[in-house]
Parts: C-alpha cells; structure tokens; sequence
C-alpha cells in the first residue's frame, strides 16, 4: 500500500512534464526559423546528406547547426579562456593572441578529446 | 603537410597548386563559419592551422551526428530522421563536456538535459549570421546518357533486349567497316569536266583566229573580224593602221593594256596574233557604237551581232573562271542593244580587262590550244 501512493503521481508529474517539455520543445523549433545559425544550412545539409541523414524540415536542419555551433563555441571559449590564463602567467608587452592560439589548441585539443 | 607536391615552401600550404577537390569547397565554407563563431566568442586572430582544425573537427562533428541519428531512424524503421533521431544522436555524439541528466535515463527525450542546454544557448547567445550567400551545393552536372533504343528508333538486334535500354554504339567505332571511296569519282568526275570545258575554250579561239586570218593577213591595230567589206572600208577612213595613233589613245582615257606591243606587229608568237585579234574586236564593237555612219552602222550591225553571237567568252578552265562567266554574257547580251555612252564605256573598260585576261589564261595553256 505504501507503494501504490506514489506511484500514481510520477507519472502524472511526468506527463504534465512531458506536455512542457514537447511544449518547449515545439517552441524551440519554431523560433530556431528565425534565428540564423551561423553555420549556413547548406553547409549543414551538405555533410549530412553525406553521412546518410535525410530530412526535409528545415527546422531539424536548423537544431543541428545549433547544436554544432554550440560545440565550436564551447570548444572556443574554453581555448580562449586558458589563452588568457596562460596571458595572465607570463607578462609579456605584446596582448597578442595569435600566438598563443594554436600553441593552446594542440594542448587544448589533447585535454578534450 | 606534403600532398606530394614539389613546390611547397617550408610549412606552409600552396592551395593554388593543388587541383581543387570536391570537398575543398565545403572546407573553405566551414572555415569561414568556424571563424566567424570564434570571432563572436572573444578571438582577435587565428593561425590558420588553428583554423584549419577547428573546421575539420566541426565537419567531423557534423558527420557524426548525421551518422547517428540516420542509425537511430533505420532502428526505428524509418528512413527520414526525427527531431527525437537527432536529440538522441546529439546525446551520443555527446558533448565532451557531457550534459546535465546524462545519468537519467528517461522516457521523455524533450526533456533531455542536451536539449535544454541548446536552448539556452540559442537564447543567450547572439544571432551571428554567415557572412557570404552561399549557393546550393555540390552542384550537379546535367549528365548526358545513351539514348534508348526507342529514342534512337532502332530496334534492338534480338528480342532479349528491351527497346528502353540505352542503344548499342555505332559498329565503325568498334570493328572495322568498309568504306568506299566516293572522292575518286569526283576527281574524275571534275577531270572530265574541265577537260570539256577546255575544248570549249579552245574551240572558240580558234574559231576566232580563222575568223582573223580570214579578215586579213596583214593584222594590225584597227583590223576587226568582220568581213572583208566593212574592215576594208574601216581601213580606208583610217590610213595607215600602222602609223595611225591607236583608237584607244584618241577615244578612251584609260587603256588597260598596252598598245605598243600590238602596234610594233606580230614578231611574237601565235599568242601574241591571238592578244592582237582580240583588240581590234573590241574597238570594232566600240566602233559601232561611237560612230553614227549609217552605212557603217547597217554594215556593222548587220556583221557583228551575228560575230558577237559566235564568241562566247566562257572559259572554264579553271573554278576561279566559272564566277566571271556570267558577267561575259551579260556583255554579249548587252552589246547587241544600242546603249548610252556611260555604260558602254565601262563595258568598253571591263571587256579590255576581260580579253586581258582570257588571253592571258590561253597563254599559260599553250599546249592546250593545239589540241584541236
């Protein structure tokens, strides 16, 4: 008997959470048509339709160059962030960071993947 | 980062000496992207190795989500993939950070800690769109195929074969054919006719010649080929032909050829008698025209339209001849009508120029006017 009380409510608690979710979600997607990824849809069509994925909605399109974008950002920030890191140990009177970038991705491109 | 090529200077890349592949536009275009990202995120400049791997790992990625969520939808039986497909896909592929809720295993992927994730991101970050307009890529070639039995309307050699494939080659471009020569024929053919159309030459200038001979032996400037009648009374009004002024001198301003050579008298070969007889036949048509003696007038007419009748100015030996045929009897034609004296005097010139030629042509075939 204890058990039956809380299992009726995860799944209604699920099923409202599901609502909100595909809601969200349904949004998400609508919304993604006016925001420009930066990666251009063709690009992205171009290496999917290599691999085998086939889709016509533009908005699924769309979710993967954001989701890829996403990645090359983080991946970004985060050289970006151990570039200044690394600025901020050696004081040196040029700010530049070109140098610095590529010595960082090969270390940075260890450490990720 | 050799491809092979020989002239690639330290370390750095020659794109311009690589034969561009098909990928390299989509490389270049990932490039640009992935820049433009990492200029939104803080960067200032790049190496372009940096860059070169960046973009690299971007297509990968992109590749691999592809990869995954087309794995998912052939799962589930379909072959056009899902939002669902590609949620789960990017949960795979994962981010090297891995996500909030990749512990969770729920029923419900709309809540998945990637897609949330995501969303934020779009919300947050600024909308930085790529900078170039990009066509449609790869861009495919229109291939021209074999047309079809039926297309060519051939009926395929056997009844294994359907009509609606695409047609056999040609057998001359496989196996040897027989060709037969159509070009002899046309040699010989255009033999014979030039052989027939010197004879016609020749004919006429011989009938000219005896119609000359007949005229007189004495030749001369101002003989012409009428009969003896008229040419002895042309004779007596002018004197002496031989110390008279050539007519051309006195009545045309512009004599195409020489006088003298005729005037000094026939010391030369029979092809110089045959160029003076043409003189004289010229001035004896001119003369009838110029002169208003009606006697002569009645003579003459009476003569030459039927002289001019005879000589017939086709040479055809050679092609170059057959074009200015036509302007020959178009003269004939026209001489046998009284005309103004504009246009006959441009016809004057035109058949000097003519008989220049004609004679000259007869001169280079000197054996040919034997043959008779």
């Amino acid at each position: 008997m204890n058990y039956q009380h809380p299992q009726p409510q995860p799944p209604q608690q699920s099923g409202e959470g599901k609502h909100d979710d595909d809601a969200a979600v349904t949004e998400f997607l609508a919304s993604l048509l006016e925001y420009t990824p930066t990666i251009p849809d063709e690009l992205v069509e171009h290496y999917l339709g290599k691999s085998g994925f086939q889709c016509p909605d533009v908005r699924l399109i769309r979710l993967v160059a954001v989701a890829t974008q996403k990645f090359v950002a983080e991946v970004a920030s985060d050289a970006l962030q151990h570039c200044k890191a690394r600025q901020a140990s050696i004081v040196k009177d040029k700010g530049n960071k070109q140098q610095k970038v590529s010595a960082l991705y090969c270390s940075l491109l260890t450490s990720i993947i | 980062m050799n491809n092979g090529v020989a002239n690639t200077h330290g370390d750095s890349e020659h794109p311009s000496t690589r034969r561009p592949n098909a990928n390299d536009f989509g490389r270049a275009v990932s490039r640009v992207a992935v820049a433009q990202i990492c200029e939104g995120v803080g960067f200032e400049s790049f190496r372009s190795s940096a860059l070169d791997s960046l973009a690299d790992i971007a297509a990968r990625y992109l590749c691999d989500i592809g990869k995954a969520s087309a794995s998912y939808a052939n799962l589930a039986g379909r072959t056009e993939c899902n939002v669902f497909d590609i949620i789960r896909a990017l949960e795979d592929v994962g981010n090297f950070q891995g996500f909030m809720g990749a512990s969770e295993v729920s029923d419900c992927i709309a809540s998945s800690g990637m897609m949330r994730e995501t969303i934020e991101y779009v919300e947050i970050s600024e909308e930085i769109p790529f900078v170039h307009p990009l066509p449609w890529f790869p861009v495919n070639r229109e291939r021209r195929l074999i047309p079809s039995f039926c297309q060519m309307d051939e009926t395929p050699p056997g009844d294994h074969i359907p009509s609606w494939l695409p047609a056999l080659p040609d057998p001359h471009t496989y196996k040897q054919t027989p060709m037969w020569s159509e070009r002899k024929s046309e040699q010989r053919a255009d033999k014979l006719e030039q052989a027939r159309q010197r004879r016609k030459v020749e004919k006429s200038l011989l009938n000219l010649q005896q119609r000359l001979a007949i005229c007189g032996p004495a030749g001369g400037a101002t003989s012409s080929f009428a009969p003896d009648d008229s040419v002895r009374g042309i004779q007596s009004v002018e004197g002496n032909p031989f110390l008279d002024p050539p007519l051309q001198a006195g009545e045309k301003d512009t004599p195409t050829f020489n006088m003298s050579d005729m005037v000094n008298g026939p010391g030369k070969d029979n092809d110089a008698s045959v160029f003076k007889t043409f003189v004289p036949a010229i001035e004896a048509v001119r003369d009838q025209f110029s002169d208003d003696a009606d006697g002569d007038i009645n003579d003459k007419s009476k003569v030459l339209p039927f002289k001019r009748s005879a000589i017939h100015f086709k040479f055809k030996t050679s092609k170059k001849v057959l074009g200015q045929s036509l302007d020959l009897d178009l003269r004939n034609t026209c001489i046998e009508k009284p005309i103004s004296g504009r246009v006959l005097g441009d016809e004057r010139d035109e058949k000097k120029r003519r008989a220049e030629y004609i004679l000259q042509q007869s001169m280079e075939n000197p054996q040919e006017l034997t043959q008779l």
